[in-house]
């Protein structure tokens, strides 16, 4: 490993230990709480957050079976959810490649994709040297990763420990972290636009399209129009001589 | 097959398979996207829409151990959570600290 990589894997690790990481952890305790309701083995848990890594397609999954649902209705529920993972991935990449990069190791720069590493990746690598982003990726990566796994671990040993109340909290993180971050992420009208319109619309998905359907139904046609008003004051400005651009 | 492997068999089927697909197509178109073109504005803003559907899902529909909080409470959790974050100068640590007292709060006074 040479010294920039070194240097940005450990800045990567050193960021995520200071607050992301833990955030993203206590939530995780709160899905090893809900393997353990659902009767499956504490090594299947860990598991699920090491392969899924991603706490909302836990929450799906196991609340579903939890419910005495099949598991292959299940899988269909967790499929969905994890559509927005596709704009997700596909937007990080420019950040992301190198040359002569291996198919194998852009899987495998794939696999943590989740709400919490694209947040904060999409804050910290566009300004960054390019060959730092992927060790530094990789390091907060990992480092979210490892905590997580151990989080579920302890959340499946605890449950029963915790009052009902601290638990709600528990799972409550997720919904108020994703909130801030994504308010403090926002670079442009367009994601201010598809915060709100995200969120206001997904009631009415559900009602016209079911809850099967309506995050995705409700996120396309949000991110749709907040890109098209977007777009269309970006033409308006760009009309303007002295109109500085956006990022 | 045993009935001890189950449990893993379903991460893998119903867990894993489902959301590496996307992950993987992402990256594999991502590999030649233009992050400055039109296409790429529009996937990144339809990811910030899918991500905030998702979190009022989470608020307007939540697990079964958040039922017993009212849609209100859990509202103004999140809403004071976002506002106080701002007043602490972007403090993402202060934000969650304050929701998370108000979530903890109305769900030990309206728990069971």
């Amino acid at each position: 490993m040479n010294v920039i990589t070194r240097r940005y894997a450990l800045a990567g690790a050193r960021s995520a230990l200071v607050l992301p990481a833990w955030i993203i952890g206590f939530s995780f305790l709160g899905v090893g709480s809900l393997v353990r309701d659902v009767g499956h083995p504490i090594g299947a848990a860990m598991l699920s957050t090491l392969m899924i890594y991603a706490a909302p397609a836990q929450l799906i999954l196991y609340t579903a079976l939890a419910n005495g649902g099949s598991v292959v209705a299940a899988a269909i529920a967790v499929a969905f959810s994890a559509i927005r993972l596709f704009p997700m991935t596909l937007s990080l990449m420019p950040y992301l490649r190198r040359p002569n990069q291996s198919t194998a190791e852009l899987v495998l720069l794939a696999h943590p994709v989740a709400a919490t590493i694209w947040i904060e990746s999409m804050r910290r690598l566009p300004p960054m040297e390019q060959a730092g982003r992927v060790p530094y990726y990789a390091g907060f990566a990992i480092t979210c990763t490892t905590i997580c796994v151990t989080m579920t671990g302890i959340g499946y040993a605890l449950v029963g420990a915790l009052p009902v109340a601290l638990a709600a909290g528990l799972v409550f993180i997720i919904p108020i972290y994703f909130t801030i971050a994504m308010a403090f992420g926002a670079m442009r009208l367009g994601d201010w636009l598809a915060i709100g319109l995200g969120m206001a619309l997904l009631p009415v998905a559900t009602w016209a399209v079911t809850s099967d359907y309506d995050i995705l139904a409700g996120g396309l046609v949000a991110g749709t129009i907040a890109y098209g008003i977007d777009r269309f004051r970006r033409r308006r400005t760009e009309r303007v001589p002295s109109g500085s651009s956006d990022v | 097959m045993s009935d001890a492997l189950w449990p893993y068999l379903i991460v893998i089927l119903a867990g894993f398979l489902p959301n590496e697909a996307f992950r993987v197509a992402g990256a594999l178109l991502g590999r030649r996207v233009n992050e400055r073109s039109e296409f790429f504005t529009w996937i990144r803003i339809v990811a910030v829409a899918l991500l905030a559907a998702v979190v009022s899902k989470l608020i307007l529909a939540p697990p079964a151990i958040l039922a017993a909080v009212p849609l209100w409470l859990r509202l103004a959790s999140v809403g004071l959570g976002l506002g106080s974050a701002y007043v602490a100068r972007r403090s993402l640590l202060v934000g969650i600290l304050v929701g998370e007292a108000v979530l903890i709060t109305g769900a030990w006074y309206y728990g069971p």
